[in-house]
């Protein structure tokens, strides 16, 4: 066969040349020192029909292949590789995974808008723990009633906050890591949605990038894509998608540069010829243009199999590592060839130069899309654990589950009534209190003090707040054994006083360890500290972020009635919430031959049964691998 | 001299009772001996139904050669090879080699695999639903997989109701000239021995025993007689017999109550194993008891922890880890499959105490669908009078749960 893009494909081509020459290229080198998103432009591409191009049209979009998409990045990256990528992550990114795994109700309403170009979409993975590895997932969601309650924050989101519809990710199950992450979609302006800085960037200025915040966002059910544990294998499968535009991305950015390069080397006199006649500078040329054709063709070649529905996740990796890859190389080369020249801001080379270097990291590195290539040539192989649960464990917080209700609306005055609201919701009556002395493991509630309580004067503090809160006095093992700020019998930790009443106030404590084994068991923990880092926060029911100086004489007034408080009645141990049970991965199945139990969590590695496969989905010639009985021979356990 | 007895009219017990071997199995005691059933039954043909151990094959000659008053021995059914019930084949071949032996195609790879050699075409291989005539009486197999080796089948005699149940509804202990479940107190003097077996040997195959289960309910009124391999022949009462092997192979507990477990090396966990079960009793949860793992045969572990609904495991950190005799119980509840229990822990250290943490991390990652109370008593070296509040929250823990109980 001839390796050729069809006449309608090269068509295409110049529509999009014509567009980003005539609108983008002269704004161009403006958004690059301004960090200015070309708005207009864009919604104008989407008028010309063109942001929703892979897409049926029935669904709005220009109902053209794969190919042509990439085709259209290509040329948006040539003139400016930050246009080039709001194409790709609206398209790839943002838009594929609700036509890929959405409802018809969720095309109607998003895919649409999406493909028509009214909205602009994006894509949220990424998160400060979880980059190439998204079993590390934080943001969490939590089903009540009709709608999920979302928080947590993504970051180096591409085309937030200018995208209106964003594709999140966040665990419901934390217990099963990457078999926990569920799929949402989110509008922007839902109330808790919010968004961080737009990050200074080195290259590719022109596309958007910001921060995701989630707090308490409320997301309805029919918003989830998928199912629920679907996210990781939804992510995936985008990703595998969106490597194909990255490539294209960065094919574009190098062909730019290397288009330059060339005139320039033709016009660029020096020792009485142009320096293209310079073997050294010729050389360099013929290597760009292979390595872009390469690229070319790797690119278009996995385009192809994935408009053939065939498997492409393994080409697209290699086009896009390669066409990454060979990016810094040619943007390096063309810049070398302007010389002082290309050193200069302005210069198209020079942007080239910075906006190439994020092809090789984002949308997975080239390291992970070598992992990819490497699983798919040579396969899983078993991994050294096997025993245990599925999936990567996440550690569980010293104390146990815990609401993490931290609040962080509003003046420090309404973070403190919103917390007492929280407990009395939660059957506190702060009318009725204990003594203050009342030994730490008789005590019903306990007000600590931590190194963060500073001078032995702001004690007072502590002790007013004890009484108002109806609590006994504790504190952290220094305090109590360096400080001496309390009799060492009332520091509060796994080798002094265990803490099993019901409401632990931990005033500056930072959350050792040793201290938080000694309040496992306590019912509610409230934390109190100036750094929103410190371990108690992962370990706390509520928690206010401030200085105690401000915090504690707020709390101890919204907790004072005018009266004293009235003896406590014997203490009625509260409920804790009960941890999210880890969903089972599937029946187990007991082989007839031998009893040898197939546990669909631990699957059976020696044989290509990958951890996470049900029974069911066992291969039907896959026999018990410890008699060698068949699959039929197994029951049910 | 022959020893039998009677189970129908035509049908004979001609087993052995031992009460010479300490350990079955070589490993679970049995003091109070073991019996190994073998029957015979008088039709058109003579047949026999499974053998016995070799230590008492001569007196199981002695009852065949008695009952067949010179005839020839024509059948002998093996429902389950397993030694204990398979080793005297080799003498019966020896002495009628021209028996027909009637049995399941992996029995015969396991004979062959002991080194007993039936001649090829005498034996004849059966599989689940076929039937065969021996005169009067007709039979039909019923496969028994991993009910506990893989081997095994159950044979049901149509004609009379007689059910041959192999390991199934067995039992240690001797049953010394008494034979059926009326003619003894079994509640009173057999069912802890029966639990103890079956937790033991069976236990870890529950979903195959129900799997069997399932099939016997559905010819339950067809069952006259059950004749298990060991202990008892069972002629009514089923549904109370059923009841119990319907709890122990679901995993459900029998009973609502507390067995405490308890590792000590100085007496000191031992005293709080003992103020915790005090403190239990005084607040009303008398069904509990307490057992010193160092000095309880790990089987009788095993079956009071299939017996109650709660364990609480009380142990001395060695070596930085569970002291070794309490992993072994726990390493034995994780292989014999148990679930469905409510954990409570008690953990003892005098530098560093890790038992604690360590019994439930593995009662939670390595054992299936049991549920920790929290609260764990955690003693440095010695339970002393400032844990008394502590000691109390763990008794109101683990009584709320019990009361919680479905």
């Amino acid at each position: 066969m001839l390796f050729k893009t069809s006449d309608a494909h090269e068509a295409l081509r110049m529509q999009v040349r014509e567009f980003a020459e005539t609108e983008i290229k002269p704004i161009a080198f403006l958004m690059d020192k301004e960090n200015l998103f070309p708005g207009e432009q864009m919604k104008k591409f989407g008028e010309m029909g063109l942001m929703g191009i892979p897409y049926p049209k029935e669904y709005g979009g220009a109902g053209l292949d794969v190919m042509s998409y990439a085709i259209a990045v290509e040329e948006l990256a040539r003139v400016d590789g930050g246009t080039g990528v709001i194409l790709s992550a609206h398209v790839s990114l943002g838009t594929w995974p609700i036509f890929a795994f959405g409802t018809e109700e969720q095309k109607q309403k998003y895919l649409i808008p999406l493909c028509k170009g009214e909205k602009i979409g994006a894509f949220g993975l990424t998160e400060p723990n979880a980059g190439s590895d998204a079993g590390g997932t934080e943001t969490t969601a939590v089903l009540e009633g009709d709608h999920y309650v979302l928080n947590g924050g993504k970051i180096f989101i591409t085309n937030a906050p200018k995208a209106d519809t964003y594709v999140v990710f966040a665990s419901t199950n934390p217990d099963l890591g990457t078999k926990g992450i569920s799929a949402f979609i989110v509008e922007k302006g839902w109330e808790g949605f919010g968004f961080g800085d737009h990050y200074d960037k080195m290259g590719i200025r022109s596309s958007s990038t910001a921060e995701l915040i989630f707090n308490d966002v409320k997301v309805p059910k029919e918003n989830l894509l998928g199912k629920e544990g679907d996210g990781f294998k939804i992510a995936m499968a985008t990703l595998d998608g969106g490597r194909i535009g990255i490539a294209a991305q960065a094919l574009g950015i190098a062909q730019g540069a290397y288009e330059h390069a060339l005139e320039y080397s033709k016009e660029r006199v020096q020792f009485g010829k142009p320096i293209a006649a310079q073997q050294a500078v010729s050389f360099k040329i013929a290597d760009m243009a292979t390595k872009l054709r390469c690229a070319r063709f790797l690119i278009y070649s996995a385009a192809e199999l994935k408009e053939a529905h065939v498997p492409y996740g393994m080409e697209s990796a290699m086009a896009k590592m390669y066409a990454s890859d060979i990016a810094l190389e040619v943007t390096n080369d063309a810049l070398q060839i302007f010389g002082g020249s290309g050193f200069m801001k302005g210069m198209e080379v020079e942007r080239a130069y910075r906006d190439a270097k994020i092809t090789t990291i984002y949308e997975g590195t080239n390291e992970i899309q070598r992992v990819v290539i490497a699983s798919h040539l040579i396969g899983k192989l078993p991994k050294e654990s096997g025993a245990g649960a599925p999936g990567p464990k996440k550690a569980v917080p010293v104390t146990g589950y815990r609401k993490k209700k931290i609040f962080k609306d509003g003046t420090a005055e309404e973070k403190v009534n919103a917390l007492v609201e929280a407990l009395v919701n939660d059957g506190y009556d702060f009318t009725v209190g204990i003594p203050i002395d009342t030994p730490i493991v008789e005590a019903e509630r306990v007000v600590s003090a931590g190194k963060g309580i500073g001078a032995k004067e702001n004690m007072k503090l502590i002790e007013d707040l004890a009484v108002q809160a109806g609590a006994a006095i504790g504190s952290s093992r220094p305090v109590a054994e360096t400080l001496k700020y309390v009799p060492l019998n009332r520091y509060v930790g796994m080798s002094g006083q265990k803490f099993s009443g019901n409401l632990y106030i931990a005033c500056g404590i930072s959350g050792a360890a040793q201290h938080l084994k000694g309040i496992k068991d306590a019912s509610t923990i409230v934390a109190i500290n100036i750094n929103g880092n410190a371990p108690i926060f992962k370990n706390c029911d509520y928690g206010i972020v401030g200085d105690v100086m401000e915090i504690l004489p707020l709390l101890t007034a919204a907790l004072d009635n005018g009266e004293a408080k009235k003896p406590a009645p014997p203490m009625v141990k509260m409920k804790r919430p009960e941890p999210p049970k880890a969903a089972p991965v599937g029946d187990r199945y007991v082989c007839g031959g031998c009893g040898y139990e197939y546990d669909p969590a631990k699957g059976n590695p020696e044989n290509d049964i990958y951890p996470g496969t049900p029974f069911e989905r066992v291969p039907e010639e896959w026999v018990c691998p410890e008699c060698g009985e068949g699959k039929d021979q197994f029951i049910k356990a | 001299m022959y020893c039998v007895r009677n189970v129908t009219e035509d049908l004979y017990w001609i087993g052995a009772n031992d009460h010479r071997l300490a350990l079955f199995e070589n490993i679970h005691p049995i003091p109070r001996g073991v019996s190994y059933n073998s029957y015979f039954l008088k039709d058109e043909s003579s047949v026999v139904f499974d053998t016995i151990d070799w230590s008492s094959c001569r007196q199981f000659i002695e009852n065949i050669e008695y009952l067949l008053e010179g005839r020839p021995l024509d059948y002998l059914v093996i429902n389950h090879m397993e030694p204990d019930h398979g080793a005297s084949l080799e003498e019966v071949l020896l002495r009628w080699p021209d028996v027909k032996v009637i049995s399941t195609r992996k029995a015969f790879l396991i004979m062959s695999q002991f080194g007993f050699k039936v001649k090829e075409e005498n034996c004849i291989e059966v599989k689940e639903g076929d039937t065969f005539k021996f005169g009067k009486h007709e039979v039909t197999f019923i496969a028994a997989p991993m009910v506990h080796w893989p081997e095994a089948m159950v044979t049901l005699d149509l004609t009379d109701g007689v059910l041959f149940a192999a390991d199934a509804f067995g039992s240690f202990g001797a049953l010394d000239g008494k034979l059926f479940n009326d003619e003894v107190d079994f509640d009173r003097d057999w069912l802890d021995d029966a639990r103890r077996y079956y937790t033991n040997i069976v236990g870890k195959y529950g979903p195959h025993v129900q799997l069997l289960l399932g099939k016997a309910a559905g010819v339950l009124d067809k069952i006259k007689f059950i004749c298990p391999l060991h202990g008892p022949v069972w002629r009514n009462n089923f549904e109370y017999l059923l009841d119990k092997y319907q709890h122990w192979s679901t995993y459900e507990p029998e009973e609502k109550g507390v067995m405490i477990a308890y590792a000590s090396m100085y007496g000191n966990t031992e005293a709080a194993a003992q103020a915790l079960a005090t403190k239990l009793c005084e607040k009303g949860l008398t069904n509990v008891a307490v057992y010193d793992v160092s000095n309880t045969q790990v089987s009788y572990l095993i079956s009071d922890a299939f017996k109650y609904s709660h364990i609480v495991l009380a142990s001395v950190t060695y070596n930085l880890g569970i002291y070794p005799v309490m992993h072994n119980f726990l390493t034995d509840m994780k292989a014999l499959n148990l679930q469905k229990r409510t954990f409570a822990v008690v953990e003892n250290g005098s530098w560093a105490p890790k038992s604690g943490d360590l019994m439930e991390k593995y009662i939670t990652e390595q054992l299936k669908d049991m549920t920790l109370i929290g609260g764990r008593l955690s003693v440095a070296s010695s339970l002393l009078p400032d844990k008394a509040g502590e000691l109390d929250k763990l008794a109101d823990a683990i009584i709320e749960s019990v009361n919680g109980e479905k």
